[in-house]
């Protein structure tokens, strides 16, 4: 019940951000220069009037300011995010089509980073001050510190044309044609498809702009999980534990680790949360089409319902993640639970 | 415990290595691969086995649909799957006849007479009539998109019979043929695209819901078959199994949209692809040294030019003629070509090279930097003047404004004019202040909207761009004049006679400079036949074949 009431909160409060959200989106694009008009016409069609009026017609922008505002609270309760002013589809089509792209590889690129972080953090906390710590934080402070579009041409550079070890960009070799949709995300409608090979060459082609991605939140995860594990291991008690002989090992992994992950888990989930609002340089290089790629081209075409569109879905990727932390934080730690 | 550590380390390394060079033998339709050429050897020419072609080309659009593709590349799509009553076949040439059979004009030029090819089909297998004819061109003109200009001087179509369109023009117009042949104006399958909500009524602009249609498949009579398109990601275009015509020996294409010009150059290099169409000089010097890869450089018909202003109140000094010529002798044309890359090119004045009439380049030697002060000097500016010069975010063909406004400001501190680089965003002002005229100086590109000399007109007094110069018709009533007798002269010797004059006129007096055509430079893998560079269609994929 208690539960129940937890996530009932969170709903209501969800929908209330949702709309403050979109709110103060739509008064910072109205404010900012910029007109839709200009952006999207060529410089031939701006000089026939009719055609200027018919676009402004077609997509509302010759209603006064606040008519646009409430037509467009109206349909955002129906869920309607509008029609985007560049492509002339629905902007939740859009959202739907080139999301999938982005999770697919935002959960690849998390899971490197939360494996690898986690793992350099204990080696860097057990080690302290020794040559592999150095080495672990000189990994790290590269890590946070790379620009990601020139470690991104830098990889491709090296593993797909000077090594050959990886393939190129794209989500799928030239022999595979895109899975069916079901989930938009081609490993897994490849294996709903039952094509394991196509799988495996969706799977490969995530590698290294995931890499790329993981790279940052690795490096912070690296740093967090390492100096929480440092204050964790001096606190009285893991000295108890260590008095009654427990092994290194299992005093990190029973003991401290369970500890030191909370505040993890918040860098993992801003990660997680950062990862999924795309990544235009790295999208762009990968020749990935997802979030970055849609919210980049709708900022050069000033699409204000697709930048909208794009603000609620990152706020909501934001609020989804900060719930689903909070209820991990309950399971390690059964003090949150009970407050 | 470091030994763990190790071993899951080395878990790890060897998972994504697997994941790297995993596949097998896949049965069914297609090959086995992984994405790593090296891995399995194979490459973009037995991706899909037989003749399967992979283009990749630069995004920046979001529609296939005829009725409103305006951007450089969707026309490799439309005129793969589409066809149009006449077509460039080749990139300076004419207007040749495709879907037409013959032509006439008549003598006041105000109608044109177009009799169809017999035995033409859309890949549906309908017939194509002139009823189709006559939709295509008024979904277009309906629909007030981008392209839809391009119809404004077709008064009324008429269809007498199946095979007859006759178009009755509001004035002569000498470009019609180079217009009807633009990928907007590309002859729909009228039946197919009416069933999937297409209409051509005079409120298609609101009507018309078949761009999702038109979106995911084409429906024309052109060699191939959109059978795929994923916004951003890749269009494959499939033989249409009942084209009327001689198709070439290419079954597939598959069309990346890469707009990255290093990922192009990577992917071309290592097999992946067999044409990129936006290669750089960079990438062009890196592509030297690779086999099987051959490079195209040449002059694009986009031309980036100086404006100043005529009109004293936003030009200020530069809208005096005298600072007007010293300008264009003051400008290093050598050098923005060298900024602008290989191929570039000067052209003479305002029709660029490769258009019909063009009187060529510029001479090299034009440039005199002493002439230009002493010009100065005459104008009443002995020691030059401070001025902003504003430029906007857009490229041309890939070169910054903002380079080039750079290198003039230099050009014209040899001559004692300061100009102040004012940076504005297109849509934030910049447009709007170009569109009205009250830009003083600026440095901005033209990319041409159909390939016809006629197109450059605009540049006259009392013209589109001219009038955004504050150059009215009644500053130079003669050469506003030769605006209407060059859409007059449907005659092409007429034509070329009085496009020399105008440029001839312009060559040292006017608002406006060409400094430059930009470049384009596309990479191809050898086993291929008869790639070029193409201004109407960016690359005509109807005239490739494999080796």
């Amino acid at each position: 019940m208690e539960q129940l009431k937890f996530i009932g909160k969170r709903l209501l409060y969800l929908v209330v951000m949702l709309l403050g959200v979109a709110t103060l989106v739509f008064i910072l694009t109205k404010m900012i220069p910029g007109d839709p008009t200009v952006a999207n016409l060529s410089q031939r069609a701006l000089n026939d009037p009719e055609i200027v009026a018919a676009y402004r017609a077609k997509h509302g922008l010759d209603e006064p300011v606040i008519v646009q505002y409430f037509i467009y609270i109206k349909n955002l309760l129906h869920f309607d995010l509008g029609t985007s002013i560049r492509t002339n589809k629905p902007v939740l089509d859009e959202l739907s089509r080139c999301y999938p792209a982005t999770i697919e590889l935002a959960l690849f690129a998390i899971v490197i980073a939360a494996v690898l972080g986690i793992l350099f953090g204990i080696i860097s906390a057990i080690r302290r001050n020794s040559i592999l710590d150095q080495i672990v934080r000189a990994i790290s402070v590269t890590g946070v510190s790379i620009p990601s579009f020139w470690f991104a041409l830098l990889v491709l550079f090296f593993f797909y044309y000077k090594l050959k070890i990886f393939p190129g960009p794209g989500r799928l070799s030239n022999s595979f044609a895109a899975p069916a949709t079901v989930t938009g995300m081609y490993v897994i409608d490849s294996l709903i498809e039952g094509n394991i090979p196509k799988a495996l060459d969706a799977l490969s082609h995530l590698v290294l702009p995931g890499t790329v991605l993981a790279a940052f939140t690795m490096g912070l995860i690296t740093r967090t999980t390492r100096s929480n594990l440092l204050d964790v291991m001096s606190t009285d008690y893991i000295r108890t534990a260590k008095a009654k002989g427990l092994g290194k090992l299992g005093l990190i992994l029973r003991h401290a680790l369970g500890n030191a992950l909370i505040p993890v888990l918040t860098v993992i989930g801003l990660g997680l949360g950062n990862l999924l609002g795309g990544m235009v340089l790295v999208e762009t290089i990968f020749n990935w089409p997802g979030v970055g790629q849609f919210a980049y081209e709708s900022v050069l075409s000033t699409d204000f319902p697709s930048i909208i569109g794009v603000a609620l879905l990152i706020a909501l990727n934001y609020m989804v993640i900060n719930t689903v932390v909070d209820i991990l934080y309950g399971l390690i730690d059964p003090r949150v639970r009970c407050n | 415990m470091k030994k763990k550590l190790l071993a899951m380390t080395l878990c790890l390394a060897m998972a994504f290595s697997c994941v790297a060079c995993g596949g097998s033998k896949e049965s069914g339709d297609a090959a086995a691969t992984t994405g790593a050429a090296e891995a399995t050897g194979e490459t973009a020419a037995d991706a899909s086995g037989s003749n399967t072609v992979v283009v990749a080309m630069g995004g920046g659009f979001s529609t296939l649909d005829p009725g409103y593709v305006y951007e450089k590349y969707p026309p490799v799509v439309v005129t793969a799957c589409y066809e149009n009553l006449f077509k460039f076949y080749t990139n300076d040439g004419a207007p040749e006849p495709c879907l037409a059979d013959t032509y006439e004009f008549s003598e006041d030029g105000l109608t044109l007479t177009v009799k169809l090819k017999d035995g033409v089909t859309f890949a549906s297998g309908n017939k194509m009539t002139s009823a189709d004819v006559a939709f295509s061109i008024n979904h277009c003109k309906n629909l007030q998109g981008n392209p839809s200009f391009m119809t404004e001087t077709i008064e009324s179509i008429e269809t007498p019979d199946e095979s007859t369109v006759v178009f009755h023009l509001t004035q002569a117009d000498s470009a019609i043929l180079s217009k009807l042949t633009y990928s907007a104006l590309a002859v729909l399958d009228s039946a197919v695209v009416k069933e999937n909500g297409g209409t051509d009524a005079a409120d298609a602009a609101t009507a018309d819901t078949a761009q999702a249609y038109l979106d995911t498949t084409s429906a024309g009579s052109g060699m191939y078959i959109m059978t795929s398109y994923i916004p951003d990601d890749e269009i494959i275009l499939e033989k249409n199994p009942n084209y009327w015509g001689e198709g070439t020996n290419v079954d597939k294409y598959i069309i990346k949209i890469q707009p990255d010009a290093n990922t192009q150059m990577m992917t071309l290099s290592m097999g992946d692809v067999d044409v990129a169409l936006n290669m750089t000089d960079d990438t062009i010097a890196e592509l030297e040294s690779v086999e099987n890869v051959e490079i195209l450089n040449a002059a694009t018909k986009t031309v980036g030019f100086v404006m100043m202003n005529m009109n004293e109140t936003y030009g200020g000094p530069v809208s005096n003629p005298k600072v007007q010529q010293a300008i264009r002798k003051a400008i290093d044309y050598a050098g923005v070509q060298m900024i602008c890359g290989q191929g570039t090119l000067t052209p003479y004045d305002i029709i660029q090279v490769g258009f019909m009439g063009s009187k060529g380049e510029r001479k090299t030697d034009y440039t005199n930097v002493e002439e230009a002060k002493k010009l100065l000097a005459e104008a009443g500016y002995p020691n030059g003047f401070d001025i902003d010069l504003t430029v906007t975010d857009l490229d041309m063909e890939g070169i910054l404004l903002t380079d080039l406004a750079q290198k003039l400001k230099d050009d014209l501190a040899q001559i004692g004019i300061n100009a102040n680089i004012v940076a504005q965003p297109w849509a934030a002002g910049y447009g709007d202040a170009y569109r009205d005229g009250t830009l003083g100086f600026t440095v901005m590109y033209w990319g041409i909207d159909y390939n016809d000399p006629n197109v450059q007109l605009e540049f006259l007094p009392g013209a589109v761009v001219g009038l955004r110069a504050g150059w009215t018709a009644e500053m130079n009533p003669e050469l506003a004049a030769m605006y209407q007798e060059t859409m007059n002269a449907t005659d092409n010797d007429a034509r070329i006679a009085i496009l020399e004059k105008i440029q001839d006129a312009m060559y040292e007096d006017g608002p406006f400079v060409m400094i430059a055509q930009a470049p384009a430079h596309i990479g191809y893998n050898t086993r291929l036949d008869g790639v070029a560079i193409s201004d109407p269609y960016a690359l005509d994929l109807t005239l490739i074949n494999v080796k």
